[in-house]
């Protein structure tokens, strides 16, 4: 994925708040890449035009060599359907569906999905599959969310904040599920957060201010989710 | 303005929508009992003064002829304040062009006051007691006069014992007993033009019609609290000997009888209609309330930690509801007002009151008020009462996600797996919401069942002219003598090249006699092999006229409690001649929509009265062509009391039916908006609340219009249900509306057409539709990134 000069304002009614100026990135095959950056530093929405759910104002991106940027909107649904798995801070999972339910959301929509049990016994859920969102941990909820965006086989794994609303312990878990994926399944994974300790799992580090990107450092080493500390 | 009232209105402006459906429907409740209550309280305040001014009767009695001086005698019975003796009989109009129609002479003395029955003039002067030159002085009633062009001074003839007599018309008048003028029973509906009451000087009318110093009805003003069995019983003890043909109470008066229905029909409706419709309005208001105080859970959590306390939150947010019900008053208010004056317009075209009715009504008026704001505000103030479970601290962290639930449909495994998400999310989200769930269903239920409502009546009469101008009467032309003939006087007319088939009758009052009971019926001796009118039974089969016996109509089974089987007493009330009576096999019960009476053969009823081919009435079957012929041949005949087509009479029904194509029409547009308002709410209310997790949906990577399917579906769900039990509920309105305004004198059938059915649930199709689209058009501007940033 190439991003080429992105910008990106925002009109909040009488003020002007550019959230990405000319910015400009590669992303290569099955790399884990975090992004840092304070709050308002416009890491969301470099994520959320990523995945399509937002478009830049000037610049160019394009996937897989096809041009993102002067998408329509049914094309930037069948990106997200095919080649895009999202996880929130919040999880936003269905609440009317079980955790076996809301992957299969997601599997219905494309041709080739892996099988539900196999993804829920890949974030360890099995035991809960029949489980409503009420009657799931926030870790566990997570999990649910990951194997929803599993479960289509994207190229793109987008991660905002996914240990957010987590306990250390637990959001150590997670990274080490979303680690382990990149590197077993060969799948590009981008995690955002404002948390500079994660950064030690990554491949690349992406460091934005004021929706500039004022650094790319390679990771040498990364470490084990599980031995990093925040 | 404080904090609070800006903040107030401010959810006003976004929630705008929803603000104005449920304004709506309150302004549709308000408008309904305003303008119904109003349209009731003055009829029925018209009809009481009316009464009173005019000195209604209380009591009917009709004789053959009587010496004037009876009245007197009965006026001596205890208990009895006034009995006025008078001429009532129906005569044949001459009309321009040699046509016919129905005058009633009914007449009156004079001095009017203090007698019983006096006339309210409308226009021009009281008739005179003795012709001054111009010959008789008559007044009309103004819905004849209007129909048929008469102004004062014209001159109507009329044929009198044979005669032909030249009336001065010098005005017009109305009475109670003719505030709704029909010539009997078997009528439904006023046909001015064709029917007429002709008032005039008692001296007159006894002169005209050869009865010199005699009455045949006696009119009388009872005591209040007077025996109403016993009076009867000694007045027609009185008038036995002078061939007392029929006595009734004010009750069955066939004008007040029709009135009372009407003031009845209008009660339960400004009653019924209104409540349905605030009680909806208070359930949307609930849920609308309550998911509201949900969704401000974590400002309630902050004005809380700030130190307001929860009496005035709670006011706060029941003051939303209030606001509905303020705004819904006024423009219910101002609605209701025209909506009153509308009805009054349609009365004063069917009733004959005096005082234009009008006038705004304040008790009903504060009433609508007092009913729509105590209702808003409970609904408000249950909805808002919540506030109090919500905790400052906890307000203010993430709530938990709301708890999904296995349904019941789960337990069907085969089908349960095979749905798809979509199907799944919306079914256990309706049972989640159940308040929500319930209302949605509901209020498409009520609109459906005003829809079917706004169409039974039509479907009804329609039936009703059907089945009495198809399948009952199958004559083109009724002709009515004045005095009994020979059938063989007319047996020429069937060498009359275009009278296809001819059939007599011998029509003639009775009195029926069983177990102690009497009661007054119309006897009708028909052919037995004729075919040109048929007699029914409750299935609508044919009965066969039996050579003896008698086919009793159900109305006289009922007062009088007989069944097939029974031996009954019957006497013959001829106006003519003496008497009789004879007993009579009740062979089988008649049902008949429209009318009533009781059939016999033709031989049986000329037994009865000992003559052998006697008639007064001839049906005939005519060619198409020969109309304007035959019926100048007709009206040449002195003999000839009336000539009535039947399909004059079915065009003059549907022309009447036509002022209530309006009517109609704006009670199914007002249902329709209900049903749209309603579907709209809820679509919106799901559509706010699950946002979120249509977002995510989006972010999955399902398209604009697959999310909205999956809100489609719910609302479709639940409107489907409320339309299947609408469809029926709406038969059991017509049903249990029909129940409460019946009398044996007049009800309607319950008959709804397949095609009424269709055509509510095609309203209600639309109405879904156009409420879904207005609500989820948003879904395809859903901003994902704002919706998924955002925990409120």
């Amino acid at each position: 994925m190439r991003f080429e000069n992105i910008t990106k304002t925002y009109d909040m009614g009488e003020v002007k708040v550019e959230a990405l100026k000319e910015s400009s990135f590669d992303i290569r095959r099955g790399e884990l890449i975090v992004i840092l950056g304070p709050s308002g530093s416009g890491k969301s929405t470099l994520l959320n035009i990523m995945g399509g759910m937002d478009t830049p104002d000037r610049g160019q991106i394009y996937f897989e060599g096809r041009s993102l940027s002067r998408a329509g909107s049914k094309e930037l649904t069948q990106y997200r359907r095919h080649d895009i798995g999202f996880i929130f801070q919040f999880y936003n999972l269905i609440p009317d569906l079980t955790a076996y339910e809301n992957i299969a959301l997601a599997a219905e929509l494309v041709d080739n999905p892996l099988t539900i049990d196999e993804v829920l016994e890949e974030v360890g859920l099995t035991e809960r599959r029949d489980h409503f969102p009420a009657q799931l941990s926030g870790g566990e909820q997570q999990r649910v969310a990951i194997a929803r965006a599993l479960v289509k086989r994207p190229r793109l794994l987008l991660c905002d904040e996914p240990t957010g609303s987590l306990d250390d312990q637990t959001g150590k878990m997670v990274l080490g599920l979303l680690s382990r994926i990149s590197s077993k399944e060969k799948m590009t994974v981008v995690i955002v957060t404002h948390n500079t300790s994660i950064g030690q799992i990554a491949d690349r580090i992406l460091r934005l201010r004021s929706g500039q990107i004022i650094d790319i450092i390679v990771n040498e080493n990364p470490l084990p989710a599980e031995r990093i500390e925040w | 303005m404080s904090t609070l009232s800006r903040k107030l209105l401010r959810t006003i402006h976004t929630t705008r929508g929803q603000f104005i459906g449920l304004g709506f429907i309150v302004t549709l409740g308000v408008m309904v009992y305003i303008g119904m209550g109003t349209a009731y309280s003055n009829l029925s305040r018209s009809q009481q003064d009316f009464y009173q001014a005019a000195n209604f009767a209380d009591y009917y009695f009709q004789v053959v002829r009587a010496p004037a001086s009876v009245s007197s005698k009965i006026e001596s019975i205890p208990g009895v304040v006034k009995a006025s003796g008078r001429i009532q009989s129906d005569v044949s109009l001459l009309k321009e062009g040699s046509r016919r129609a129905v005058g009633r002479i009914t007449s009156y003395n004079l001095p009017q006051a203090g007698e019983v029955n006096q006339l309210h003039l409308l226009s021009g002067r009281m008739f005179a007691s003795r012709s001054s030159g111009g010959g008789v002085e008559v007044l009309l009633d103004p819905q004849y006069a209007d129909a048929n062009h008469i102004q004062i001074d014209d001159i109507i003839t009329i044929i009198a014992e044979g005669r032909k007599v030249n009336l001065h018309v010098v005005g017009t008048a109305i009475s109670p007993e003719f505030v709704y003028a029909l010539p009997d029973a078997a009528t439904m509906m006023p046909d001015p033009l064709n029917f007429g009451i002709i008032m005039m000087a008692t001296e007159q009318a006894q002169q005209i019609l050869d009865m010199p110093d005699q009455v045949n009805q006696i009119v009388v003003k009872l005591a209040s609290g007077a025996d109403e069995k016993a009076i009867p019983q000694r007045a027609e003890e009185l008038l036995q000997s002078y061939g007392n043909i029929a006595s009734y109470p004010r009750k069955d008066q066939l004008s007040h009888a029709m009135l009372q229905a009407e003031l009845d029909g209008l009660k339960i409706n400004s009653h019924f209609l209104p409540l349905v419709l605030l009680l909806i309005a208070a359930a949307i208001q609930f849920v609308i309330l309550n998911r509201l105080v949900k969704s401000h859970r974590t400002q309630i959590g902050i004005m809380k930690a700030i130190g307001y306390n929860d009496f005035k939150i709670i006011c706060h947010y029941t003051a939303y509801a209030l606001c509905i019900s303020v705004l819904g008053c006024i423009i219910g208010i101002i609605a209701g007002v025209l909506l009153a004056s509308f009805m009054s317009s349609v009365y004063s075209l069917y009733f004959n009151l005096p005082q234009a009715i009008s006038g705004i009504n304040l008790k009903t008026l504060l009433q609508s008020v007092a009913l729509s704001i105590s209702v808003g505000a409970a609904a408000g103030f249950l909805a808002a009462r919540s506030v109090i479970r919500i905790n400052p601290a906890e307000a203010m962290r993430l709530p938990a996600p709301p708890q999904g639930n296995k349904i019941l449909l789960e337990r069907w495994r085969g089908l349960w797996s095979k749905l798809n998400s979509s199907w799944k999310m919306s079914l256990r989200s309706i049972s989640r919401n159940r308040a929500r769930s319930l209302v949605t269903i509901l209020g498409v239920m009520s609109a459906v069942v005003l829809l079917v409502f706004s169409m039974f009546t039509n479907d009804a009469v329609d039936y009703m002219l059907n089945r009495n101008f198809q399948d009952v009467n199958r004559y083109d032309y009724i002709v009515r003598f004045a005095e009994p003939i020979e059938y063989r006087e007319i047996q020429y007319w069937q060498q009359w090249e275009d009278i296809y088939q001819i059939e007599p009758q011998l029509e003639m009052p009775i009195k029926i006699y069983y177990n102690g009971r009497s009661e007054d019926e119309l006897c009708i001796g028909m052919t037995v092999d004729g075919d040109l009118k048929r007699v029914l039974n409750q299935a609508g089969e044919r009965l066969q006229i039996p050579e003896a016996g008698l086919l009793i109509s159900r109305r006289m089974a009922q007062r009088l409690g007989v069944e097939t089987g029974d031996k009954v007493r019957v006497e013959t009330k001829m106006s003519a001649g003496a008497s009789h009576t004879a007993e009579l096999l009740v062979i089988g019960i008649n049902d008949q929509l429209m009318g009533s009476g009781s059939y016999v053969s033709l031989d049986t009823a000329n037994r009865m009265i000992n003559e052998k081919r006697i008639i007064n009435t001839v049906m005939l079957k005519a060619a198409p062509a020969s109309a304007a012929e035959l019926e100048k041949q007709f009206d040449e005949m002195p003999n000839v009391s009336s000539v009535t087509s039947r399909a004059e009479e079915l065009q003059s029904y549907y022309t009447l039916l036509d002022t209530t194509v309006y009517f109609i029409g704006i009670m199914i547009l007002l249902s329709a908006l209900l049903g749209l308002v309603i579907v709209y709410n809820s679509s919106i209310m799901a559509f706010n609340e699950r946002k979120r997790e249509l977002a995510s949906l989006r972010v999955l990577g399902y398209s604009s219009s697959e999310v909205a399917s999956v809100l489609r579906k719910e609302t479709w769900l639940l409107a489907v249900i409320g339309m299947v039990l609408g469809l029926p509920a709406g038969k059991g309105m017509g049903q249990a509306y029909i129940a409460s305004v019946s009398t044996d004198l007049y009800s309607l059938p319950v008959i709804i057409y397949p095609r009424s059915y269709i055509m509510a649930a095609l309203g209600a199709v639309v109405f879904v539709a156009i409420g879904q689209y207005l609500a989820t058009r948003k879904a395809g501007r859903l901003d994902m990134v704002e919706v998924l940033k955002n925990r409120e």
